[in-house]
């Protein structure tokens, strides 16, 4: 209780830090989402054609994905130092595999009756991809989207390890000086908007679900 | 007259590695005529209909689409000027029925305007509520979906329709409206149609010729009494034993109404002179509003045509003119007799039906 209390006053008092790291951290984690998205979607679209280069890539990508990010980090300081972007890049490898995987599964997934109906009405490769494919697949890609966003969120807290900031810094911060008030509120802060951000795309993600359920 | 063809395949193959699975096949569509396709599973059907929109390319012979040949057009041209339905519907989940309807216009980048009056055009045409038209296709029944289908397929007005087993996944009954359906829209709206089926009651329903294919080559190719009368085993039992009457129950008793139905009124004499008596065995008596009121064979007149109004026999149970001409004959069979009255419930006394009438059909071709 006592901790908490600590924690809470910490809280009010540095309410400005807190404001700080949780915009690095944001900001971290959206724009490595966003370059997520980027590459994943395509890349998972492409690999859905050619089924050879879906299994290379596929399993590249997952072999990234079993590093942890410690060893990560260790991997690109020698390279680019460190910074925003090493971090960047580190949330970027760890997102790609669900928006990639998903990307493909969903538009595989796609019924092949669908598409023939579509194509036999004239649409072309593009309008195909467009207007059926990509729609289709949308929720499951989505899914793979989601799953990014909030892995990164949660691992955006070692973000800190590679001087990219983020809530990260005042737990580490906490630690290193025994502010036991300092770090609580830093891991709660960590949960606490974890747990929201979750809540929040779990809702979008329900509607959008419903939205293009499938009749059948 | 030589009837204008929209659809012809010329000695069209389609081999898979080195199965054929489409063998020479030649056949041409009339314009403005249901043209089915029936056949076994597996016999080529729907890879024959995908052909025509080149959803499958054709690996020797010609199609030629309105007189031109599908290989010097444009596939995606091809397929947006030819309406295409199949069993499956395929009406894309994510849009709405308006949006579904209104799809190829939107390939083409139509306005919204139009595609948003074409959507209301065709809900109607296929008898569907303009409620419909905001609600997702998971949110209609089979039925209904299979309507928008329709309406989908003819939003570019194109004249040639391909439909792939359209009603094969909907409950018999609805089947059978939706049958009704389509002949009394190809009343008035007279498109080619190649319609694929493995039901050959629905074949000789909407058929106004049909292609039987086996293993990938055409057996046989007619209107649906010259199926029924082909002499080929393999059609004879792909047909099936009842197939005459099936054919049967596609024709309305109207067609064979008998045209001079000796009448005369009460308290008048029979011209026994007369023309149209010749072949009859009764002189039917009708009263003065035009319903019939009985008959008197033509043995028990008086010499000079005259007869007594006890010498009236009623008239048996009748039939309403919107019978097929099936139950006509089962009606006459149950009966006992060779001629069945035809009384329209409203309008009273239509004609007679002879039973030889009907087996003179099938001596004559085509419906
Ligand atoms: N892509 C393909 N590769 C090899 N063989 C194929 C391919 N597509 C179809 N076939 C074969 O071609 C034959 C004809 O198929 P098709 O789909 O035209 O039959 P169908 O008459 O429509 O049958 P059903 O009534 O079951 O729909 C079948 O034997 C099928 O196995
Ligand atoms: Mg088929």
């Amino acid at each position: 209780m006592e901790l908490l209390a600590s924690a809470w006053a910490y809280f009010l008092n540095r309410q400005d830090l807190m404001f700080e790291v949780l915009k690095e951290h944001v900001t971290l984690v959206l724009w490595a989402t966003f370059f997520t998205v980027i590459i994943g979607v395509p890349v998972g679209i492409a690999i859905s054609r050619t089924e050879k280069l879906r299994n290379t890539i596929l399993g590249s990508v997952s072999i990234l994905y079993t590093i942890p990010i410690l060893a990560l980090f260790g991997f690109l300081i020698p390279i680019m130092g460190i910074g925003s972007t090493p971090a960047l890049i580190a949330l970027v490898i760890y997102g790609l595999l669900p928006v990639i995987r998903n990307s493909c599964v969903g538009i595989i997934q796609v019924h092949p009756q669908l598409k023939e109906s579509a194509r036999g009405m004239g649409a072309n490769d593009l309008q195909l991809l467009f207007k059926v494919e990509i729609p289709l697949a949308f929720p499951v890609i989505f899914a793979g989207i989601r799953t990014a966003l909030v892995m990164n969120f949660s691992l955006a807290t070692y973000a800190v390890f590679i001087g990219a900031g983020g809530m990260g810094r005042i737990i580490m911060q906490g630690i290193r000086t025994f502010n036991t008030g300092m770090m609580l509120a830093g891991i709660l802060m960590v949960v606490i908007t974890t747990v929201l951000l979750e809540r929040m795309v779990g809702v979008v993600d329900n509607r959008i679900q419903k939205r293009y359920s499938l009749s059948d | 007259m030589t009837r204008e063809i929209s659809v012809e395949l010329q000695k069209v193959s389609k081999l898979y590695g080195q199965d054929k699975v489409v063998n020479e096949v030649s056949l041409s569509v009339e314009k403005g005529e249901i043209f089915v396709l029936i056949g076994p599973s597996g016999c080529g059907k729907t890879t024959t209909l995908k052909m025509i929109n080149q959803l499958i390319p054709h690996t020797s012979g010609n199609i030629l689409v309105n007189g031109t040949d599908v290989a010097e057009l444009d596939v995606v041209e091809l397929r947006r000027s030819i309406g295409y339905v199949i069993q499956y519907i395929g009406l894309l989940p994510h849009l709405t029925i308006q949006e579904n309807i209104a799809f190829v216009l939107k390939l083409t980048k139509q306005s919204k305007k139009l595609q948003k009056e074409k959507a209301e055009e065709l809900i109607e045409t296929v008898g569907l509520d303009f409620s419909h038209l905001n609600r997702y296709p998971r949110e209609l029944s089979g039925g209904q979906q299979q309507r928008v289908g329709v309406a989908r397929a003819l939003a570019a007005n194109p004249d040639i329709l391909l439909m792939d087993e359209p009603f094969g996944a909907v409950d018999p009954l609805t089947r059978e409206q939706l049958q009704n359906e389509l002949l009394r829209l190809q009343e008035s709206i007279q498109k080619t149609i190649v319609f694929v089926t493995h039901d050959m009651q629905e074949a000789f329903k909407v058929g106004n010729r049909i292609g039987i294919l086996r293993q990938g080559e055409l057996v046989t190719l007619g209107t649906p009494m010259e199926i029924v009368k082909s002499d080929d085993e393999f059609v004879k039992n792909f047909i099936g034993q009842g197939a005459l009457f099936e054919v049967f129950d596609t024709i309305p008793v109207t067609r064979v109404l008998e045209k001079s139905v000796p009448l005369v009124r009460i308290h008048e004499k029979v011209d026994l002179q007369a023309e149209e008596l010749k072949d009859w065995e009764n002189v039917f008596v009708v009263e003065p509003d035009g319903n019939c009121k009985g008959y008197i064979p033509l043995s028990d007149l008086n010499k000079d045509g005259s007869f007594a109004a006890e010498q009236i026999e009623p008239l048996p149970k009748a039939s309403s003119p919107d019978i097929s001409v099936k139950l006509a004959v089962q009606e006459m069979l149950w009966g006992g007799r060779t001629w069945l009255p035809i009384v329209d419930e409203s309008t009273g006394f239509k004609g007679i039906v002879l039973f030889r009438s009907c087996a003179a059909l099938v001596a004559e071709n085509g419906r």
